[in-house]
This record gives structure tokens, C-alpha cells and sequence, in this order.
């Protein structure tokens, strides 16, 4: 018999709303029963250009059951975007990473100190994994606002064990796709491209490390980071580096693009982290997005709720200085 | 010597002029300039009803009304520029007339801004927190420059005017200068990349101050050049 033991990162069934299961589970049910999962999704979003469609409906993950945490709706989870290849405003990359951008088909390479390089096409590769499931996941930006997301992938562990790691490999570089002549925000220059994001090996690796294909049981719109982005849901939102096409293994840290951008502001970790100020906003709150007008703000909690499962990757870095 | 005014004339557009001057006088017209820009946000909030508006409404608000406070204090330090530099054209004369008002408005908006500040970021605990605990330049500088309006405003009033007397009251309302100085960083900082905004807001008076430098600096000069 198997006995589910509760993460310890799991909301306490007393704050769950039963909306979170009226709305995140049935309507994928209900594809699942029609058996038209991905007909019904395209049907569902007329016109929007698709990523990665293999491996829907995802699976549930009995670790990470649906209905501990509400799901931010739908609407502002697609609408309001950090996505600065495709312009400065929230609302930018759902106009303009829609304009043609392809994101199907979209190849990944796995390269650097790695025993297994090889280049995949994502749907190829999802198959490879072994299909996707689904994780719901508090996401927590360094602009101090949030949204509970539910996410579909697999875990970036699997991706690393593909790979094959060699011994000399200490860090994952992770770089997004360079397509100037498809991302204004790319022809404007108002950062560094490609966005490069990095990991530790260890950090990669863990359970909650997460290689996200889809939302909501769909595959990702383009302005989410279309077709493959990563999730790491105890670090700012940044470090999310969205639309992968190369994960590199390095000896070295590499240097992520907002720390390349300001150092004093940006660090390597991004570790969410109520008690390190940002140099012109103090951490400690969050605004809940959807959460209207009033009473919408909340405490930011350390490692952004999942502190018992990540905390002892930090034990004895100085975090105030590594943020 | 050059002036707006004769340019326009020349161009037939006198009518025009004095129309703008007209409008430009009444104070009815000010006021609906000054308050219609402010309820912007209840278009996409209200009206259209725009998901991205919704995701986080006090934030779109806060933004707003802290961007017609810049707005307007940029706007009113160009008047008497305006007047220096075009002194026979009707429509800086006009302008001039509201000087008060629309620097009262600006500090108005500047009230409003740090209230939904204050209610969208946590309140005055926050507040306490990155001006005096932690202190972070940025918030620093909105609070400073909130501070000098909030003096100038009280000290608009005739009364008050008339206690201060016309030398020591125009000393005192120079610090409006420190005022726009700090907006303009507060207004950079409040974003992770340079506003280009700003450079259109606070572009056209910086032109504006330099002109009315170089201009009194040669009047000045013609006076006390020797005669002959």
C-alpha cells in the first residue's frame, strides 16, 4: 500500500478554497472524458500559436495535489507578463509574442560537461521523459507580486539525468532563443539577449526544480515562455528563463542576465526572501494578482513558501550577501 | 526680435491665438484639464474592464496619479519660462493666471499617489520601513519632494502669501526646483529600465530653463554694457 506522506509545503486543507478544485481540475476532466484534450484546448484559444502539444492532458502528481493552493485566474496568468523580449509593458508579449513568432517546432540542446550531449525536439523530448503532470506552484516575482500557477512538465531532474552530467559539472546554464527579427524587444536592445539564467547542479536537481510545457492542462501561450521555460518556485520570478533552447553545464557560475544588468539589484541566487530587501522595495509583502481591489496583499514567506524543502541547499551561505 | 506671436501671425492664425488665450483664461477649462488625465484608469478598470488593468488595479492607479503629479509639476514650472522667453504672447499670459492652481493640483496628485502607495504597499509600516529603517534613496526622494509641495501648497494660501511677504515667499517656493529635481529621480527609479517617459515629461521644461538662462544672462549682459 502506498502511504502519502504530506509535503510539508502543502497548504493546509483549511485555507483551500473549493473553487481551486471547481475550476483548476474539472474542465480538464471533462476534455480528458471527451478525449479531445488537444482539440478542445486549440479550440479553446482560436488563433493563439502553440507550443508544445505532446503529453496532454498531463497527469496529476499525487505529491502535488490540485487543490492545495488556488490557482490565479486564467486571464491575468496569460495577460500579465514579464517577457521583455517582446516589450517593457505587463501586457506586451500577449500582442506581440503573438505576431508570428514560432514556437513549434522548437529544438533543445542539452551541451557543456555532459557525458550525453544531443539537441531534441521538445515534443520528441517530452515523449522521451515519459509524458508530463501537473504542478501547482506559488510564483512570486521580484517586483513583490504573486500568482498561484498551475503548471504542466516534468521535473528538470529528468532533463539533467538525460544529459549525464560529468563529474566537473558544477552549474546549468540556461539560454533563451535570439530572434531579434520576431522579438521587439530584442530589435529595441532594452536588455542583454539571449536571456541567460543559471542554476547549481544541486539546485537543478531538485524535486521542485520543474521544466514547464503548459498551464492551466494547455500548452504554454506563446507570452508565458512558449514551448518549454523553467520553474523554480522558491526563487523570484526571473530566474523562470522562459522559451529554452540550450541548458549548457558548466564548471563555473554563469553570469544571469539581470545580475549582467545590475549587480546591486539582481544576484546570481534570487532566492525569495522576506528579510533582503530589494535596494528600492523592501520584500516583506506581496500583491496577490486578481486579488482586487482591497486586502490584497500578503506576507512573503522565506524561499517563498518552501523553506523545509530547499533551505538546507543554502546552509551556511550568507544570504543577505548571495541574493 | 523673434516672437511666437508674430509667427503666428504672419500665418494667418491670429484667430486661433486668441482663441487658445480665451480658453486658455478660463478657469473652468483648467479644471477639467487638471481632473479629467486623473480618471484615465477608470476606463480600462470600468469600461473596457482590461484583465491587465484588473491583475492589480491600485497598482495601475499608484502609477497613474504619481505620472499626472510629474505631468503637472512640469507643466506648471514652464510657464513663467514661457513668459520670459515669449513676453508679448497672449497665450503664456493666460498660462500664468493658473500658476497656483496648477501647482496645488500637482500636489493634490502627489496626496492621492502616496495614499494608494500607502494602502497598495502596506501602509505606513512599509512606509516607515524603506524612508527611515531601510532607508532606499528612491522612496526617500518621493517622500522629500511630496514633503516641499505639501509646504508650498499650505503656504498658497493669500494669507499666508501676504505674512511671508514677496521676497522670503518666492525664496521659499524656489525649493519647488529641489521638488521636480527629486521627481525626476523618484520617477527613474520606480521602474527596472529608464522610463522614457521621463525624457518627454521633464525634456521640454529643461529646454525651457536653459533658454530663460541664456536669455536673462543677455538682457543682463545688455545692461550693463556702456553705452556707445
Amino acid at each position: 500500500m502506498l502511504i502519502r506522506s504530506p509535503k510539508s509545503w502543502e497548504i493546509s486543507a483549511s485555507t483551500v478554497t473549493p473553487e481551486a478544485l471547481y475550476h483548476a481540475r474539472p474542465r480538464r476532466e471533462f476534455l480528458r472524458t471527451l478525449g479531445v484534450g488537444l482539440a478542445g484546448a486549440a479550440l479553446a484559444r482560436p488563433g493563439a500559436l502553440f507550443g508544445a502539444t505532446a503529453g496532454f492532458p498531463s497527469k496529476e502528481n499525487p505529491l502535488y495535489p490540485a487543490a492545495k493552493l488556488k490557482p490565479t485566474a486564467e486571464e491575468y496568468v496569460t495577460v500579465y507578463n514579464n517577457f521583455y523580449e517582446f516589450g517593457t509593458g505587463k501586457d506586451e508579449p500577449k500582442v506581440n509574442a503573438n505576431k508570428g513568432w514560432k514556437t513549434d517546432p522548437w529544438t533543445i540542446e542539452l551541451a557543456g560537461l555532459v557525458n550525453q550531449p544531443a539537441k531534441f525536439d521538445v515534443n520528441d523530448l517530452v515523449k522521451k521523459i515519459g509524458g508530463l503532470e501537473e504542478r501547482i506552484y506559488r510564483f512570486r516575482c521580484v517586483e513583490a507580486w504573486s500568482m498561484v500557477i498551475p503548471w504542466d512538465g516534468f521535473p528538470l531532474a529528468k532533463l539533467v539525468a538525460l544529459a549525464d552530467p560529468k563529474p566537473e559539472a558544477k552549474y546549468l546554464k540556461l539560454t533563451s532563443f535570439n530572434d531579434p527579427k520576431s522579438a521587439i524587444g530584442q530589435r529595441q536592445g532594452n536588455l542583454e539577449y539571449p536571456y541567460v539564467e543559471g542554476l547549481r547542479l544541486d539546485e537543478a536537481t531538485h524535486e521542485l526544480a520543474f521544466m514547464a510545457t503548459g498551464l492551466f492542462g494547455k500548452p504554454l501561450p506563446n507570452q508565458n515562455g512558449a514551448p518549454i521555460r523553467l520553474v523554480t518556485p522558491w526563487k523570484y520570478g526571473f530566474k523562470n528563463i522562459k522559451s529554452v533552447v540550450k541548458i549548457e553545464f558548466t564548471a563555473t557560475q554563469p553570469k544571469n542576465t539581470w545580475q549582467a544588468m545590475a549587480a546591486n539589484e539582481y544576484g546570481f541566487y534570487a532566492n525569495v526572501n522576506p528579510k533582503v530587501d530589494h535596494p528600492r522595495w523592501s520584500q516583506a509583502s506581496e500583491q496577490i494578482i486578481g486579488g482586487g481591489f482591497f486586502a490584497s496583499r500578503q506576507a512573503t514567506l522565506m524561499f517563498n513558501g518552501y523553506e523545509k524543502e530547499v533551505a538546507s541547499l543554502y546552509k551556511g551561505l550568507d544570504l543577505a550577501k548571495n541574493f | 526680435m523673434f516672437s511666437v506671436a508674430s509667427c503666428f501671425r504672419e500665418a494667418q492664425l491670429q484667430p486661433v491665438v486668441v482663441f487658445l488665450e480665451k480658453l486658455l483664461r478660463s478657469k473652468p477649462v483648467i479644471w477639467t484639464l487638471l481632473i479629467l488625465p486623473g480618471l484615465w484608469p477608470l476606463w480600462p478598470l470600468l469600461v473596457t474592464r482590461s484583465p491587465a488593468a484588473g491583475a492589480d488595479p491600485l497598482k495601475l492607479i499608484l502609477h497613474h496619479l504619481g505620472f499626472i503629479a510629474c505631468v503637472l509639476l512640469a507643466t506648471v514650472l514652464t510657464f513663467t519660462p514661457l513668459r520670459v522667453l515669449f513676453p508679448r504672447w497672449g497665450v503664456a499670459f493666460a498660462l500664468n493666471r493658473h500658476r497656483r492652481l496648477v501647482g496645488v493640483a500637482s500636489f493634490a496628485y502627489a496626496l492621492l499617489h502616496l495614499t494608494a502607495y500607502l494602502m497598495h504597499e502596506g501602509g505606513f509600516r512599509t512606509l516607515i520601513h524603506d524612508a527611515f529603517e531601510q532607508p532606499k534613496f528612491f522612496i526617500v526622494a518621493g517622500l522629500v519632494a511630496f514633503t516641499i509641495l505639501l509646504v508650498l501648497a499650505v503656504t498658497s494660501v493669500n494669507a499666508l502669501i501676504r505674512r511671508l511677504g514677496g521676497r522670503r515667499w518666492k525664496n521659499l517656493h524656489r525649493l519647488v526646483y529641489v521638488a521636480a529635481a527629486l521627481a525626476v529621480y523618484h520617477q527613474i527609479y520606480a521602474r527596472k529600465l529608464f522610463p522614457v517617459q521621463v525624457l518627454w515629461i521633464f525634456g521640454p521644461l529643461g529646454l525651457l530653463e536653459i533658454a530663460r538662462v541664456i536669455r536673462q544672462q543677455q538682457t543682463a549682459g545688455g545692461r550693463v554694457k556702456p553705452a556707445g
